[in-house]
């Protein structure tokens, strides 16, 4: 078996040239890679055919495994398709494999035995290759969800015991659960005074939003923490009064200005225009 | 009457109690009458109620500090409570208990700011 393995990356590698050839050809007739120069192909076309060779002369998929770690990485970062990764190495595959019936047609026997060895070598690295460009945009997705999550309660502190918390986009329950969450904790850790609840952002609200946007307000409260709201439209306003939600005991300002001033003030600081000379 | 065994310190002119213990019901009737003597005992011009070492809060619990706050208040005793966690502040919220004439604060310094303005000094 050894030596039908050896023979087989021998006749491989004295033909290389021509597969690589025969190789960009069909790669380039599918249309899947054009936006890559003609180096760029031979460099990925010979890498792609190392590895299967490799990975036929050791008996294992060590290289495979190097390989798809190296290049899955490159290719989330490229947006290449899965189309794009998996037919490089199908086509690969197929020339290979025609290579081969052509050396052993006259002898059936001896290529059922090659064939028997190539063939669950050529899908298992096909298969690491795509498993690993899989993974590696599963996670990019994934931390991609958390950023977004993150970036939806952004809590910035404008000064000592003052905290901004500007609001954008739609507040689903989701976002809203998780806005309780985030707050409330931040308020445990750092004890803050006041926090500035800006929804200028915010273009439309309903009766849940509101409801959450005020369990936050009382929780806080209940924590010793003053929510204040700044920036609210008046198609907020009048949504508000016309679901006639109770806002009482809620401060409210019309600007982020007004609002910094409010807390100021609460706080005993004193902003001043500075004095010309 | 057996004593619920929380301790209620002294500070100046004003109590502060911190329990530290799962609070029953049995307990936290007799804590009331406690806190409640004590302030007419020592003449209290405030309370601090520290409840940050409770994690579990039902709404019995939430009534009977309501039910101090609001006694100790009509009795020229203003009361703060402090040190609530994010879990029970959302758990009264979602119950939809409010602690009604119930100063909040964040820690027990916060607290006595309040107090003191509410007293007319400046700390």
């Amino acid at each position: 078996m050894m030596e039908i393995r050896q023979q087989l990356c021998e006749l491989f590698e004295e033909n290389a040239e021509e597969i690589l050839t025969r190789w960009i050809a069909i790669m380039q007739e599918s249309g899947l890679v054009k936006d890559l120069t003609q180096k760029e192909l031979e460099e990925r076309g010979k890498a792609k055919s190392d590895t299967i060779i490799k990975c036929l002369k050791a008996g294992d998929f060590a290289e495979a495994d190097a390989y798809a770690a190296g290049m899955a990485q490159k290719a989330v970062r490229e947006a290449m398709t899965v189309d794009q990764i998996i037919s490089g190495f199908l086509v690969l595959r197929d020339i290979f494999g025609r290579f081969i019936k052509q050396w052993y047609k006259d002898d059936l026997d001896q290529l059922m035995e090659v064939l028997d060895i190539y063939e669950p070598i050529a899908r298992n690295v096909v298969n690491i290759v795509a498993s690993a460009f899989i993974k590696e945009r599963d996670f990019l997705v994934k931390q991609q969800q958390d950023a977004i999550l993150k970036l939806s309660t952004p809590l910035v502190q404008l000064w000592e015991n003052i905290v901004l918390l500007p609001l954008i986009g739609i507040l689903d329950s989701v976002r809203a659960k998780q806005l309780i969450e985030s707050v409330l904790t931040y308020i445990g850790q750092t004890k803050t005074e006041i926090i500035i609840m800006d929804i200028a952002g915010i273009a439309a609200i309903d009766t849940k939003t509101a409801h959450h946007i005020l369990l936050t307000i009382q929780a806080a409260k209940l924590m010793g923490t003053e929510i204040i709201i700044t920036g609210i439209r008046p198609e907020v306003a009048t949504t508000l009064v016309t679901l006639a939600i109770n806002m009482q005991g809620v401060e409210t300002r019309s600007t982020l200005r007004d609002g910094v001033e409010y807390a100021f003030n609460k706080l005993g600081l004193k902003m001043s225009e500075a004095s010309k000379h | 009457m057996e004593n619920s065994s929380i301790p209620i310190l002294r500070l100046g002119n004003y109590l502060i109690s911190s329990p530290q213990i799962a609070i029953h019901d049995k307990i936290a009737v007799q804590y009331k009458d406690e806190v409640l003597q004590k302030i007419v005992a020592l003449k209290a011009k405030g309370l601090i109620l520290d409840i940050s070492a409770i994690d579990v809060v039902d709404s019995f619990l939430v009534r009977v500090i309501s039910e101090i706050a609001s006694s100790a208040n009509l009795m020229g005793c203003p009361t703060v409570v402090t040190g609530m966690s994010p879990a029970v502040a959302i758990t009264l919220t979602e119950m939809d208990l409010s602690l009604s004439g119930v100063f909040t604060a964040l820690d027990i310094e916060k607290s006595l700011k309040i107090l003191r303005e509410k007293e007319g000094r400046h700390a």
